[in-house]
């Protein structure tokens, strides 16, 4: 059950008891927070379960794909830490995970 | 003379050509109004809509292959039906479906679906839909006619779906002769609609085997990448729900589709202007394919389970009842869409229309759909000059006769008879 950490794009911090083997869009989306749109479902074909990755929490996550890639390059909010929700699988191993939800494009 | 709004939508054959305006009748008793003397609420808001559609704690999709208006196989206890509803879940029609799982059963299955739709994926097959339909276009053009919905429409999107999972060329003309003789998923009739699954069932047994056969000899294909596939909790899915799987992109992503593309062309040929507009820029399509979907998508509407007693739009809904979510009504809420009958190409955030639903049922096949009409239409508008309805069948503009389909769920043409004027 990791426990992660996501800030809204207004800046409020919330802390979500996650459960293991949903993506972290989900946990999100089951928590009710505010801004990810999410609108494919989470199948990796639209940009809108962008997130911030904290650079303190980069190391627990593996490379995106080429799709990620390419859909986050269509995003005005892409910076170093862009990740898609959907793309990050929770596993005990992202305990303490910390995410920001980017603005919307 | 009967109230629209007192009309029984579920098998009122007569709300058929004209759903939108029961919408409406509906809409002015308020964004969320119980059917009276049921235990149906029809939800015509665009903000409650997205309400109901991202709780997923609160109601549960068990119903919606079977409508809103279905009995339920068990009579409610308790004011959390979740148990009750899993020890029932095969007497729900189409229960064991995707879009009626819940919970992580349905996050599960659809993480395994979710590969074959990603746009690499889509690039992938894209040589192959556009080659399919440059090819049926050139038939019918050169013939001078075609009926859209038969000829092109439904090969086309069987086809590509059959492409997409990787059905040997040699059985793909079975399976449509298979899905050509079922019935509309919704029916109105309740004999037919217990018939609805047949195709599925005929399908199933050519999956058990191509899935059977890459467990033990794997090849390099998208059937073999389910069977040996892993759920993203780590543990495996059987046999039985990976047929399930397969047969159901085809009863989700065909008749849909096919008629979303009778509906998107029902527009080219009627709104003034729209044909040569779109013929002399082609990247007009995707904004106006979006306009199609939010004013004529083929998904009418979307159905769910009330398990746990809550609220929508500051409105009680007990547990035990059923929403049923008008999806084509909500994407004419006027609280959300400037004239909202009107067709305009370009409105802002148009993406975020309900025409695929939102949240975690939303259509995972939306991005192919949106391809494939793209390429189809591209060919049609290429390939012509002029392209207008055959009037000895559907009368003349101004005084067409159309006939829909008697299903609650699909919105869409029986047929849609062309004449097609070859581009020189």
């Amino acid at each position: 059950m990791p426990q992660i950490f996501v800030t809204t794009a207004k800046g409020e911090t919330h802390v979500l008891d996650a459960e293991s083997g949903i993506t972290a869009m989900m946990a999100i989306r089951n928590a009710g927070l505010e801004g990810m749109l999410a609108l494919c479902g989470g199948v990796c074909s639209c940009a809108t379960c962008h997130v911030h990755v904290d650079p303190s929490s980069a190391a627990m996550l593996g490379e995106m794909s080429e799709d990620e890639n390419d859909l986050l390059d269509g995003s005005i909010r892409r910076n170093g830490q862009s990740r898609l929700a959907c793309q990050i699988l929770l596993t005990g191993k992202l305990e303490g995970l910390r995410l920001t939800i980017a603005d919307e494009d | 003379m009967q109230d629209l709004a007192d009309r029984d939508y579920f098998t009122d054959h007569s709300i058929l050509l004209d759903p939108y305006a029961y919408f409406e009748a509906l809409r002015a008793k308020g964004p969320i109004y119980r059917l009276p003397g049921r235990d149906i609420f029809v939800v015509t808001g665009f903000e409650e809509s997205l309400e109901v559609l991202n709780n997923n704690a609160d109601f549960s999709s068990s119903v919606s292959t079977g409508g809103a208006a279905a009995p339920l196989p068990f009579t409610p206890e308790g004011d959390d039906l979740t148990g009750q509803i899993e020890a029932h879940r095969e007497q729900f029609l189409g229960g064991e479906l995707l879009v009626a799982r819940d919970d992580r059963p349905h996050s599960n299955s659809r993480a395994l679906l979710s590969r074959l739709f990603t746009p690499s994926r889509l690039k992938a097959n894209e040589e192959y839909m556009t080659s399919l339909a440059g090819k049926l276009v050139s038939d019918a053009v050169a013939k001078g006619r075609c009926d859209l919905i038969k000829d092109i429409a439904v090969p086309f999107a069987t086809l590509v779906i059959a492409d997409l999972l990787g059905v040997p060329p040699n059985d793909r003309d079975h399976f449509m002769e298979v899905i050509a003789a079922g019935v509309p998923p919704g029916s109105l009739d309740e004999e037919e609609r217990s018939d609805q699954n047949q195709p599925l069932v005929v399908m199933a047994g050519f999956f058990v085997n191509y899935l059977m056969e890459r467990k033990q000899a794997p090849r390099d294909d998208v059937l073999t990448e389910l069977a040996s596939a892993s759920f993203p909790d780590g543990t495996t899915p059987d046999i039985a729900e990976l047929v399930r799987l397969s047969t159901f992109l085809f009863g989700a992503g065909q008749d849909t589709t096919a008629k979303l593309l009778g509906n998107a062309m029902r527009f080219i040929i009627e709104q003034p202007g729209l044909q040569d507009q779109l013929r002399s820029d082609t990247s007009l399509l995707p904004a106006f394919i979006e306009e199609v979907l939010r004013l004529e998508g083929s998904t009418k509407m979307t159905s769910r389970l009330v398990r746990k007693s809550t609220k929508v739009g500051g409105m009680d809904i007990p547990v035990g009842t059923k929403v049923m979510v008008a999806l084509a009504a909500a994407n004419r809420d006027p609280r959300r869409y400037e004239n909202p009958r009107d067709f305009v190409i370009g409105r802002p955030k148009i993406k975020e229309h309900l025409a695929f639903g939102r949240g975690a049922h939303v259509c995972i096949g939306a991005p192919l759909a949106r391809v494939e009409i793209r390429i189809v239409l591209e060919k049609f508008l290429q390939k012509t000059s002029n392209i207008d309805l055959d009037e000895t069948v559907h009368g003349p503009r101004g005084a067409r006769k159309l006939a829909y389909e008697p299903s609650f769920i699909i919105r869409g043409l029986e047929e849609l008879q062309l004449k097609l004027t070859p581009r020189q």
